[in-house]
């Protein structure tokens, strides 16, 4: 079993609101190890970008890490996030085209951030910053445009040539294919999968998409409403979905076959409550079809290792 | 590029002719030049007479580009009172209200982006806070009004500044300057306040409000991600962009330095264009408050061409997408 | 839908209860009715008619406050200024003056600016680019110096009997032809995005004119943000007269506004009659900040918050 490198343990992000406290995440406990991708999908609101914020400390006030602890190779982190941002683990934002400086070369924001953690010389960081630049498919003669020459797709390598400049560990991408156009999006996951199957970086992969989950990722932690709904293999979770918000989840995937062409596409019924409607016990029970009393008061922690349910709760003992 | 700058010169040429009329339909049309050169008992003889000489009787256009034409030779005619050249009066005053918006420029460029900056870095502090509720008052009160406060407060109650005038100044060729003797300084220091503090308000919740939308950008958030240190993320980043909107609207501004000149020399008596015009419409001297008029929207359109060049220099996308046609 | 309904939901909004939890808000509110009400019924509260040149004895002049005069013995609450007049009874006065040339002249200017920013919007064209261009060089010049040059144009074009007579006329047509620009920006911008609906082209059919569709059925529905602009512009139009004043060229000075005071005031602020400045200038002090932040308070909670 390879080491873990990141570990977050119980960790709760709330808001302070005029309302009262607000859990944008609730009791979340996470693993990542080394070379591995894992995902983290779930609807908007469910926490997902909220835990990649999070692991760097990058949560905007009022909200706040209130309590749980973060460990990154075996040191705690959460209290001190500046020290292992850029050279340790990196972030990779959803929308290209707002995360440049426009008013920067891209040369100049790669330089930047070689030399931020890496003692050497300016001639030697442009160099580095050419290499980047060749690796992510981008011709190093460009390094001195800015970055509104550049189209959307592109701009997302340039961010990831960024994002790989200081050889981090661990690479946190929030969305990094969803403002892109369908066809671009292919080239630039996959750009990340081989990029970092060849340095041995993990990746968190955050998304809403199932098909790039599938396509993607080793291991798939699924979210809602600020908690862990359930953990595991990928290829497990798609076929054997546990979690009912699961399973509704990967029904509600359209597929191209034609045996299911003339069926309705599949619905969870109701919507994801809002934080400050929070419901009792397990946040999914108002819109399970197997809802158990127990589900309606008390909140299930994750069980066999597997997801939050107190289906499975059942299965066990009757096993 | 060229033909961005030379359809702007274009606009901005335009404009000033428009100024032009109105200073000049003020200059022919308002008042009465005749009587008031000649007086009531002058004959209708005399009059017709004065008329013909003074051009009166030709036809409108031809009197619009004499107008024009002498405005650019800086001949504006004469003062009603005292009948002095009006361009001699305003050039040995023009020192005095230069020197005086300079420093209040300078003064509140200055304080003004400290202060916003360090009111955005340190948002929700008690200093920071302090500093906005101190601003909504400057803001709020009519420039005279917080002249003669201060007026009050530095000149008679502590006697610390003197409470009008420029003091001792000294004489270099055409220009007097109060910038080189210490009752100079001294007396610029009070109206400059009064003058810039205005601006200075604006300027600091301008530079607050866009750096604080600066920082809460994604390429901001980028630049933390990557292990940017705190500084880096301030200065290289945020600051740049903060600024380019910040130096436009200012510098827009400066043109109201100008008008709120009026008022500041008023209340401290400052031997400026501002007092002399302000007596020009006290006393319905036409030909000062037209000259004024035309002085000033010649200023203006200067400054709004300068900033559009500027704004053009400094953000590299608008140079592109006005190339292509989008601008 | 009676009144009591509409009381009601007015007590239950958030904008109500935002209200009352800002305590600024609240003060602001407070200071501006206070004042408003001592202008509006300044004639029984005021001990004297500060206007009236017969009321007033030049012996009294120079009185501190709360003293009594040494030649008539009178005893005034706030002094006297250099012509005798209850310094009080001025203020109460000049504050009516005030408030009387802000809302003249906001009105003014709302009244221009709605209506030509409704025909920009609706006729569109060579008028709506001639209105917009207008604005634009209007709008490159600070109010207060465009006010002025109207005021110095007024004059001019004024025979000097009428000149002391209209001040107040044309104080007030000065700041409102400075102030129509916002007004007519605004409802511009809501006309062009209006009249692209059907119940427009639906008024079209039936075959009302121009003005009955622009009017009856475009206006109530532009008019939102007008309030908030108004509510400022009332702000800018105290400044403004109040400043016009001090320099003199405003309210004369045997019907002085709060302005016109304090620029007496100054004159006799080093030989020691330090009560004729401070008390209008505190006054108007009040005034202007309470006003301002009200407007700021409204400006916020009217807009609709995107974070």
């Amino acid at each position: 079993m390879s080491e873990n490198l990141l570990e977050i343990k119980n960790i709760d992000v709330t808001f302070k609101t005029r309302h009262g406290i607000l859990k944008a995440i609730d009791n979340l406990s996470l693993s990542v190890n080394k070379g591995e991708i894992l995902g983290l999908v779930g609807e908007s609101g469910a926490g997902k970008s909220m835990t990649g914020a999070a692991i760097l400390g990058l949560i905007d006030p009022p909200g706040r890490l209130s309590s749980g602890q973060i460990w990154y190779k075996g040191q705690r982190i959460d209290q001190a996030p500046e020290t292992i941002r850029g050279h340790e683990i990196s972030m990779i934002f959803q929308d290209p085209l707002v995360s440049l400086n426009p008013l920067r070369r891209i040369g100049d924001q790669l330089v930047e951030t070689i030399l931020t953690h890496m003692p050497i010389t300016k001639y030697e960081a442009i160099e580095r910053a050419r290499k980047g630049l060749e690796e992510v498919g981008i011709d190093p003669e460009r390094i001195n445009a800015y970055p509104h020459t550049f189209s959307g797709g592109m701009r997302q390598r340039v961010v990831i040539a960024l994002a790989l400049a200081p050889e981090p560990a661990l690479i946190i991408a929030d969305e990094p294919t969803t403002a892109l156009d369908v066809s671009v999006q292919a080239q630039i996951l996959d750009l990340l999968k081989r990029l970092c199957r060849e340095r041995g970086t993990s990746i968190i992969l955050v998304t809403h998409d199932m098909g790039v989950i599938a396509e993607t990722t080793d291991r798939v932690g699924v979210l809602y409403a600020g908690r862990l709904a359930e953990i595991g293999d990928t290829r497990d979770i798609l076929t054997n979905p546990k979690h009912p918000y699961t399973k509704g989840l990967v029904a509600s995937t359209p597929r191209i076959d034609a045996s299911s062409f003339d069926k309705t596409l599949y619905q969870i019924s109701g919507s994801m409550p809002k934080l400050d409607a929070m419901p009792c016990g397990c946040a999914f029970h108002p819109r399970c079809e197997f809802v158990l009393d127990k589900c309606r008061s008390d909140i299930p922690s994750i069980i066999a290792n597997r997801a939050a349910c107190w289906l499975l709760d059942k299965e066990e003992s009757l096993l | 590029m060229l033909i961005i700058i030379l359809r702007r010169l274009g606009q901005s040429i335009l404009v000033l002719f428009l100024v032009a009329l109105i200073s000049f339909l003020i200059f022919r049309f308002v008042g009465n030049p005749v009587d008031n050169l000649m007086g009531q008992e002058a004959t209708l003889a005399q009059r017709a007479a004065l008329e013909e000489a003074l051009g009166l009787n030709d036809a409108l256009y031809k009197q619009y580009f004499d107008f024009v034409w002498r405005a650019i030779h800086f001949d504006f005619g004469n003062s009603y009172r005292g009948a002095l050249p009006v361009a001699e009066l305003i050039a040995s005053r023009l020192p005095a209200t230069l020197e005086l918006a300079l420093t209040s420029a300078l003064f509140a460029m200055v304080f003004g982006v400290i202060t916003g900056i360090y009111t955005a870095i340190k948002r929700g502090g008690f200093i920071a806070n302090l500093i906005l509720s101190t601003s909504l008052i400057g803001v709020s009160l009519p420039t005279f009004l917080i002249g003669v406060l201060l007026i009050w407060l530095f000149a008679v109650e502590l006697r610390w500044l003197p409470s009008f005038g420029r003091g001792e100044v000294v004489t270099l060729g055409w220009w007097t300057t109060g910038f080189l003797t210490v009752s100079g300084l001294k007396s610029l220091i009070l109206p400059s306040i009064t003058l810039g503090l205005y601006q200075l308000t604006l300027i600091m919740r301008l530079t607050r409000s866009e750096m604080l939308e600066v920082l809460r950008q994604d390429y901001v958030r980028f630049a933390k991600a990557l292990g940017l240190s705190n500084r880096q993320v301030h200065f290289n980043h945020a600051l740049p962009n903060t600024l380019v909107p910040v130096i436009t609207i200012a510098g827009l501004q400066l043109g109201s330095i100008v008008a709120f000149a009026i008022i500041t020399e008023s209340v401290f008596q400052w031997p400026g264009v501002g007092l002399l015009f302000i007596n020009a419409v006290y006393f319905v001297d036409i030909p000062v408050m037209s000259a004024y008029l035309l002085l000033v929207g010649v200023l203006f359109v200067f400054i709004n061409l300068l900033v559009d060049l500027l704004y053009l220099a400094i953000d590299p996308r608008l140079r592109d997408s006005q190339l292509n046609g989008e601008g | 839908m009676g009144k009591g309904d509409i009381m009601n939901r007015f007590l239950d909004s958030d904008f109500f209860h935002d209200f009352l939890r800002a305590p600024v808000a609240l003060i602001s509110f407070c200071v501006v009715l206070i004042l408003v009400l001592s202008a509006v019924f300044a004639q029984f509260i005021a001990p004297t008619n500060p206007f009236d040149p017969a009321s007033l004895e030049l012996m009294n002049g120079f009185t501190p406050p709360l003293e009594a005069n040494m030649f008539t013995g009178e005893v005034f609450l706030l002094g006297t200024d250099d012509q005798g007049r209850d310094l009080f009874s001025a203020i109460l006065y000049g504050l009516r003056i005030s408030l009387f040339v802000g809302l003249m002249a906001v009105t003014l200017a709302m009244v221009l600016g709605v209506m030509l920013g409704l025909i920009a919007g609706y006729v569109g064209g060579w008028l709506d680019n001639l209105i917009m261009r207008l604005a634009d060089i209007q709008m490159t010049f600070p109010s207060i110096l465009i006010a002025m040059l109207i005021f110095g144009v007024a004059r001019g074009l004024l025979p000097p009997e009428l000149r002391y007579e209209m001040a107040i006329t044309v104080l007030i047509i000065s700041i409102g032809l400075s102030e129509w620009v916002p007004f007519a920006r605004t409802v511009r911008g809501s006309t062009m995005v209006e009249k692209e609906k059907e119940y427009i082209a639906a008024a079209r059919l039936i075959g009302l004119n121009r003005w009955q569709i622009m009017i009856r059925h475009i206006l109530p529905n532009v008019l939102g943000p007008v309030l908030v602009i108004a509510t400022i512009t009332f702000a800018l139009a105290i400044i403004a007269e109040a400043t016009l004043s001090f320099l003199g060229v405003g309210a004369p000075r045997t019907e002085p506004s709060l302005g016109t005071l304090i620029r007496v005031g100054q004159d006799y602020l080093f030989s020691g009659e330090w009560w004729i400045l401070l008390f209008p200038a505190l006054t108007l002090l009040a005034l202007a900040l309470a006003v301002n932040l009200l407007g700021d308070w409204l400006r916020d909670t009217l807009n609709p918050r995107l974070k």
